[in-house]
């Protein structure tokens, strides 16, 4: 485990090294990444500024939602992020071998060889609009901030997982750059307050595919919205993470080799 | 009229060879049978939400909404493009010189490509998200009027490409075009009216757009298709609203022509 978190820190030092390498670059995409997390909640903005809300949610409720949810995306990017563009180009190239020949853990390895620092523009916009939605939110009990930093957390497994998945199907749907996209399009719905969607798409959004925990469900424990219930989709979302985790390693013993 | 013949066998072979080559990956266009109905439906039932009680929202209807969304996105299937990365990574790599020796101008070239790229989006990508919209999720995708809203189609397709072309004419510069190629497609995204109609802007922001090209690639046509125009408190027929996109699109060109040739004045080429 301690040499585990030995390569882990290595690694994220050499990525922070190329990344300073090429500082111009760097703080462009990071500019650029935090105005774009700026003008994301612009769509919610302008529908609470045209005289209407999604029910039952005031403008800051939903952008605490949506600061939440790209907080945990930014957070996932950082960590997860690379994976799937790292397999994919491996596997086009027929350069999988080498990583499979490291003395460690291939998806260890590639997990913490592809630390993206470009995410945290991400991450830091997210930071922004969330403590300016939290603010407005008023005084919140620990216990709330407490339950939300397990959502949140359970959230992050989600995204993980996700990660891992579009990742494990780049071993078999070879040098497709719009996988992402898959896992984009059902994202969307974790941007929004649950309740809007019909009670077929809330099951899913909790159960198989806990999108709702990116940002819906963080959101509503630090507004004091959740109930007991509420936290059974824990487990769905750690069963996705492992479910994630499983699928890429059984892929890689699928994988066959063209040379490298 | 031979000039004109000799150009149509032109760009009748190299859409021909583009189409041939990408429908070896046509799978990765499939990808937009799954993404393009998910992502409609989820703007469907925010939109169904946020409407609520209202009639009207922005001067513009439910069923107008959702309406306009599916034509967003089906006229994003036929107009996408990347000249932009392509024309970037032709000067990145030196390989533009290969295209300069030929007897063929490369944004005819790459106009052409995008013909034939676009004639596989139109099989694989609109046909499927055109059938889904229509029988699964119940939108009349019908255009008020066939002609204009194919003319305004063919406008916005010759307007995000001169757009593009243009951006990744700014790799003569700076070799690496990423950064503006980014911060373009961000923007753009917001204000080509793709994810919100621009009727929700404020009015000062709702003017800006007329001499800006976004409105022109998505709103424009999604609003001619609709049959009702109107921006910053401008109302304009489907005819007036497809004549001032000409005439943006054929400023556009200018801009893009005058670019170009200052481009050419700063190419070295390094080898192929």
């Amino acid at each position: 485990m301690k040499r585990y978190l030995e390569v882990y820190k290595q690694c994220m030092y050499s990525a922070i090294q190329a990344a300073a390498a090429y500082r111009m670059n760097f703080i462009i995409s990071s500019l650029i990444t935090l105005v774009g997390n700026t003008l994301f909640p612009l769509v919610t903005l302008l529908i609470y500024r045209a005289g209407t809300s999604f029910p039952g949610w005031s403008l800051y409720e939903v952008l605490l939602i949506q600061s939440v949810f790209t907080m945990s995306s930014g957070l996932s990017s950082l960590i997860f992020g690379g994976v799937l563009w790292t397999t994919m180009s491996h596997i086009r190239e027929g350069s999988f071998e080498v990583i499979l020949l490291k003395p460690l853990n291939p998806l260890f390895f590639i997990i913490a060889t592809t630390f993206s620092t470009d995410s945290i523009g991400l991450f830091l916009g997210g930071v922004a609009l969330f403590i300016f939605s939290v603010i407005q939110a008023g005084a919140i009990p620990l216990l709330f901030w407490l339950q939300f930093m397990g959502l949140f957390i359970a959230g992050t497994a989600v995204l993980a997982g996700l990660s891992l998945m579009m990742a494990a199907m780049s071993f078999k749907w070879v040098g497709n750059s719009r996988i992402s996209e898959l896992a984009d399009s059902v994202l969307n719905i974790g941007k929004y307050p649950l309740p809007v969607f019909p009670k077929a798409v809330q099951a899913v959004a909790t159960m198989i595919i806990p999108v709702g925990m990116v940002g819906f469900l963080p959101a509503s424990a630090l507004l004091g919205r959740v109930q007991a219930r509420d936290f059974i989709a824990v487990l769905p979302c750690l069963l996705f993470l492992a479910a994630g985790v499983w699928v890429y390693r059984h892929m890689i013993r699928l994988y066959e080799g063209v040379g490298g | 009229m031979n000039s004109l013949k000799y150009n149509w066998q032109i760009c009748r072979t190299v859409a021909g060879v583009t189409y041939k080559e990408w429908s070896a990956y046509r799978t990765h266009s499939m990808v937009s049978i799954i993404v393009g109905p998910v992502y409609f439906m989820v703007q469907y039932f925010i939109w169904t939400a946020v409407y609520g009680d209202h009639s009207s929202l922005g001067g513009i209807s439910l069923p107008q909404m959702i309406r306009y969304f599916g034509a967003t996105a089906l006229i994003g299937y036929l107009i996408m493009d990347f000249a932009d990365w392509n024309l970037s990574m032709l000067v990145r790599t030196g390989k533009f010189l290969t295209f300069h020796l030929r007897p063929i101008h490369h944004r005819s070239f790459a106009l052409f490509q995008k013909i034939g790229h676009r004639s596989l989006g139109f099989l694989f990508e609109f046909l499927p998200c055109l059938l889904i919209f229509i029988f699964i999720f119940g939108v009349d995708m019908r255009p008020v009027s066939f002609p204009w809203t194919i003319l305004s189609v063919l406008l916005a397709f010759m307007m995000n490409f001169y757009v593009n072309y243009t951006i990744g004419l700014t790799s003569f510069w700076l070799v690496q075009s990423n950064g503006i190629r980014s911060a373009f497609m961000l923007v753009s995204g917001i204000f080509s009216g793709a994810l919100i109609p621009l009727d929700f802007f404020p009015h000062w922001l709702q003017v800006t757009q007329f001499f800006l090209p976004f409105q022109y690639i998505a709103y424009m046509p999604a609003m001619v298709f609709t049959g009702h125009y109107s921006l910053g408190g401008l109302e304009l027929s489907i005819q007036q609203a497809v004549g001032v996109q000409a005439v943006a699109v054929f400023i556009t060109f200018g801009i893009n022509e005058l670019v170009r040739r200052l481009a050419m004045k700063q190419f070295t080429a390094v080898g192929a």
